[in-house]
């Protein structure tokens, strides 16, 4: 049974679609990233999954459970960190918690128990008896983390756990959410595509409200255009290099960029995804007897694979 | 749920303890909303305010007693244009800020994620409120016994029986809290559907004395008017005819009738508010 499915996810926003015909799958223990541009649809979709907006057509459920049809029980089985992490300014930290830990089912000695736990877990024991309103950002992100904690449920939704944060502060954060992916399944949306390739092992990318592809990061990544791209710089001959490298079977293209000083031609070499022809570019200057000083295969990075998927140009 | 027993000190021992009664969901709700009122400065200056001013009214009912006789204290007090001029803004006071703030803030969000139904959290929120707004009149029981002393030190000074029989003193007692009571319901439940419909506390409390002066005046109309053949239900929506004849003791269920059952169709209308912006937003 998936952790999440949706199930042709329609919202409009007036004349606007903010998210048209979502369908996917969250396996239970895989961390998703999911990835869009600003206004692409990632909190809105999350926003649906949670219950708070309803979409305007189509359902999804969680652990089996419709959120139309049996909201409360889909919340049971979910955490939602909302972006930006509104809290009560005037509340306490450990109070706080206790409250929300009992609006969550949780009652008696267990209130106590779960919120000790968690306050350990998100590192805020010196700061249980703060009011809210005084806490940094990282600390108020680490309260609304440890709000979605609670009750361990088997689902997280994070919208941007890292938003605002400081480089430490994003590591930090980073490392709970690897740790909590033993225990839950986890669904974030994120800006910072290098944290995601880092943690995640599932890759949505929405873009215009569509979901333009879903997969590991890896096989995302080996798939894009860029992927079998060699860069090279010799000194000799353009023509009959060009000839040569251009008889290549894998090759498609080849770019010519121009002179460096000092004689050196710079091409990129495009091939197909998932070639490697850096050896036989290097033995085809080699014979020729050109001098080589670079040769270099592009290892595309998610970045890439983000900037081709939602390149509006 | 996966059993890990690797890292124990970042497990739940056992499976956590869960209840799902939706009055306990409703009492947590309710007890937090009450705390906001209680345990921040908001409340507690709403309660100095209206003491305040209601002192100010009795000065002048001391006026007034000086020379009129026949009713007790309360009446005087409540039928008193200083009275209404305080009273209609104390529902904007305590309501504005219920639902706007949580919608400013974006805590309507983490509310409405929980597992808690909408009606949850404005019955929650309106039986706070509503019970803040009984505790402010909680210090009004000092002036009936206040005045009770008064007239047992008139009795031992001068010998004259200044106060009335028990049940006559309950009356007078009784009947005045009973009709700020029963305003109270629906005037609440108005306050919270005007907070529901914005995110500005400001706006919500503009709505809400706007309709409380209109609601106010309306039952002033026959005054104005004269009699004529619609004037009845003026009649019966008047608050202060009803306050004028509840602080004399004389109990009426018509108004009881009219201001509960306004009261819950003003909130089934503030479900539907909540739930509307949600499928709109």
């Amino acid at each position: 049974m998936s952790m999440v499915s949706t199930e042709h996810l329609y919202k409009a926003f007036g004349r606007f679609m903010a998210v048209r015909d979502v369908n996917f799958n969250v396996e239970k223990g895989e961390i998703v990233g999911f990835l869009g541009p600003n206004g692409a649809g990632k909190t809105t979709t999350m926003k649906m999954l949670t219950g708070y907006l309803p979409p305007t057509a189509g359902t999804a459920s969680i652990a089996g459970h419709d959120i139309l049809d049996e909201p409360l029980e889909a919340r049971r089985h979910l955490g939602y960190m909302p972006e930006n992490v509104p809290l009560y300014d005037e509340m306490r930290v450990y109070e706080y918690l206790a409250y929300r830990a009992k609006l969550k089912g949780l009652y008696g000695k267990s209130v106590r128990a779960e919120v000790g736990r968690i306050i350990d877990r998100c590192g805020l024991e010196t700061k249980r008896k703060n009011m809210i309103r005084t806490l940094s950002k990282g600390y108020r992100q680490r309260v609304g983390l440890a709000d979605a904690l609670l009750g361990t449920p088997e689902l997280l939704i994070l919208d941007e756990p890292t938003n605002g944060l400081d480089p430490n502060q994003i590591r930090q954060i980073r490392e709970l959410i690897r740790e909590l992916a033993s225990e839950h399944t986890v669904l974030l949306s994120t800006h910072i595509l290098s944290e995601v390739e880092m943690i995640c092992n599932k890759v949505i990318i929405i873009d215009n409200g569509e979901i333009k592809a879903a997969d590991t990061p890896a096989r995302l990544t080996g798939s894009l255009r860029a992927a079998g791209r060699v860069s090279v710089e010799y000194k000799g001959e353009l023509d009959v290099v060009m000839r040569e490298l251009g008889a290549i079977p894998s090759v498609k293209k080849i770019i010519y960029e121009g002179t460096l000083p000092g004689g050196w031609q710079r091409l990129i070499v495009r091939a197909e995804p998932g070639t490697d022809t850096r050896e036989r570019t290097a033995a085809i200057i080699a014979r020729l007897g050109y001098p080589l000083r670079h040769i270099y295969r592009h290892i595309p990075s998610l970045e890439d694979v983000f900037v081709e998927m939602t390149r509006h140009d | 749920m996966e059993q890990e027993e690797t890292i124990p000190k970042t497990q739940t021992s056992e499976p956590v303890r869960r209840r799902t009664s939706w009055f306990a969901t409703l009492r947590i709700l309710y007890l937090r909303e009450l705390k906001v009122y209680l345990g921040t400065p908001f409340g507690w200056v709403i309660i100095a305010c209206a003491m305040a001013l209601l002192g100010f009214c009795l000065q002048t009912v001391i006026q007034i007693m000086s020379k009129a006789t026949g009713e007790g204290v309360m009446y005087y007090l409540l039928n008193n244009i200083n009275f209404w001029f305080f009273f209609i803004f104390i529902f904007p006071l305590i309501t504005m800020r219920s639902l706007a703030e949580e919608e400013r803030q974006g805590t309507l969000e983490g509310l409405l994620t929980a597992p808690v139904t909408t009606t949850q959290i404005i019955l929650g929120k309106y039986l706070a409120a509503y019970t803040f707004y009984l505790i402010i009149w909680v210090p009004l029981l000092l002036y009936p016994w206040m005045g009770q002393l008064a007239n047992l030190y008139t009795e031992y000074r001068y010998g004259i029986t200044a106060s009335g029989e028990i049940p006559y003193l309950l009356a007078d007692w009784f009947g005045p809290y009973a009709i700020l009571s029963l305003m109270g319901a629906f005037f609440i439940a108005v306050g919270l559907l005007c907070s529901a419909m914005t995110r500005s506390q400001i706006i919500s409390g503009i709505l809400c004395t706007s309709f409380m002066i209109s609601f106010y005046f309306t039952g002033r109309v026959t005054e104005l008017w004269g009699e004529f053949p619609a004037a009845p239900v003026f009649h019966y929506i008047s608050c202060t005819e009803q306050v004028s004849s509840f602080s004399r003791g004389l109990l009426d269920t018509r108004p009881a009738v009219l201001y509960l059952t306004l009261a819950l169709f003003t909130l089934a209308l503030v479900k539907r508010v909540v739930d509307y912006r949600r499928w709109t937003r």
